[in-house]
């Protein structure tokens, strides 16, 4: 029937019939290119959704666990310069370039993931059942002010003793942060880290107890 | 066959687009479509020229489906990329437009001035050109900004460089009432890249400073405080990775020839 109809006027006909396939042609590019966009656009998106959120176990870990290394970091300094046990200097070497190496890690993976160094919420706010761990805004394990003046102001072997009893105490703190972060959260490299912080302070802890054990005997 | 009847070439052409590419189809086969199209030809065939437009709307609403679904991807595709550029946006909005939304604070990172901007570390006693200082020349020795809170007022030249690390400095006027500066005490204690010390000679209640950026406020419950805090809080840092620790920690102001020890061996008051 068609091709009767067309037959008559040969010209419009032969105009007309490849029509067709070319608008098939420009809704095969408009798909393609909307596949395109589609795909750059889930590209865009995803990771969003891949990297942990701003209230992530992950975020809350890396953000509580600097500023907990920091402080030990101050304590370690602290010994280094005042200590005049071999011992503990290189102890406190050990653990001062350790975690200020550590703190950079976890400050470039928030930095990587968009995310806020510092958050609005209070410290060990990722970890289920850390009520009451914070007292005056510091995290388990963490000197007191007045701890860390007393700390400052001794020498020899009184500040040897005193710098030993609070990073035993801040080691204990920090690996059950560690441990917790692992056991909580998916990411790879953050249970990496948080592996190898359990693990390093574990063995420091021995290390401190045969110290303090010299330091009180002698 | 009747459509070639109506002589005119531009009407057979319009019909047969019709016909080719939708309806035309199965009406052809009931043989009636081609009576209802000619129908239609013979009532436009009264104004010929024109009346052709029609079938074209015609030949349009066969191609919806295609259109239909081209545009549905294309919205879909449009609100995906729309998200996505929102939620990067969002994620990654730098922390000086977040100090800018808080009205208030002063930016003199933006004056340029070299007063300010002066980042060389120069023994002794400085002069500063705002009151706290933002920024400028500063001592060797930082203010140790591991959450500490000096009860009694602070060398400028330490508290500068303690800025320069991406601490924030909270200062409050001399004589400010114990329970007002508890609540400031609170946004403190804990917190490294935070350090707070009362501030002879301030004009409101409290300032809040990092590097090149200040608020000033007469209520320490001031909600802006906390929102300096979080949005500038390491980030003002000019020199990221830098420590809070390892400060000075005694007050006071400087005198020549202090200063340029860490003071970590010196007693801490």
């Amino acid at each position: 029937m068609i091709q009767d109809v067309t037959s008559p006027d040969a010209a419009p006909a032969s105009g007309e019939a490849p029509a067709p396939r070319r608008r098939f042609g420009y809704a095969a590019v408009a798909v393609l290119l909307a596949g395109i966009v589609l795909g750059a656009a889930i590209g865009l998106v995803i990771p969003h959704f891949r990297t942990p959120a701003d209230d992530s176990v992950e975020a809350g870990f890396l953000r509580d666990m600097s500023s907990h290394h920091a402080q030990a970091v101050e304590m370690a300094m602290i010994a280094h310069a005042g200590s005049d046990t071999p011992g503990i200097v290189t102890l406190a070497a050990d653990i001062a370039t350790t975690q200020q190496a550590q703190i950079g890690y976890m400050q470039a993976w928030l930095r990587d993931w968009d995310l806020s160094p510092t958050s609005d919420q209070q410290p060990m706010a990722w970890m289920p059942d850390s009520a009451g761990s914070v007292v005056n805004g510091l995290m388990p394990g963490m000197a007191t002010p007045e701890q860390l003046a007393s700390l400052r102001k001794a020498t020899g072997k009184e500040q040897d003793i005193q710098f030993l009893t609070l990073m035993r105490a801040h080691h204990l703190g920090g690996i059950h942060m560690a441990q917790e972060a692992e056991k909580l959260s998916g990411n790879e490299d953050v249970d990496w880290l948080a592996d190898s912080m359990v693990a390093a302070q574990q063995g420091e802890i021995q290390l401190i107890d045969d110290l303090l054990k010299q330091a009180q005997a002698g | 066959m009747s459509m070639s009847t109506p002589g005119p070439e531009r009407v057979p052409s319009t019909v047969k687009v019709g016909k080719t590419t939708g309806q035309g189809k199965p009406p052809a086969g009931k043989s009636g479509g081609n009576q209802t199209a000619a129908d239609r030809q013979g009532n436009k065939a009264g104004k010929k020229g024109r009346k052709p437009v029609t079938p074209v709307k015609v030949s349009g609403g066969r191609n919806w489906g295609p259109i239909a679904v081209a545009g549905a991807v294309i919205l879909i595709a449009a609100g995906i990329i729309g998200y996505g550029v929102y939620a990067s946006v969002q994620g990654s909005r730098d922390w000086t437009d977040k100090l800018a939304d808080i009205s208030g604070v002063v930016n003199y990172r933006a004056e340029k001035n070299p007063k300010i901007d002066d980042r060389t570390h120069k023994d002794g006693a400085q002069t500063y050109v705002t009151n706290p200082p933002v920024g400028g020349a500063h001592n060797q020795s930082w203010q140790n900004c591991m959450g500490d809170v000096y009860t009694e007022p602070i060398a400028n030249e330490h508290a500068v460089h303690s800025l320069e690390h991406g601490a924030v400095w909270i200062t409050y006027k001399q004589g400010l009432a114990a329970d007002q500066v508890d609540v400031l005490k609170k946004k403190v204690e804990g917190k490294d890249y935070m350090l707070m010390s009362p501030y002879a000679g301030l004009d409101k209640n409290v300032s809040v400073q990092v590097w090149g950026y200040q608020l000033k406020t007469d209520d320490v419950n001031d909600s802006r405080i906390d929102d300096f805090i979080s949005a500038a809080r390491i980030k003002a840092s000019m020199e990221p990775g830098a420590a809070c620790s390892s400060g000075n920690t005694t007050t006071g102001p400087i005198t020549a020839g202090a200063g340029n020890g860490t003071g970590m061996d010196t007693a801490g008051s």
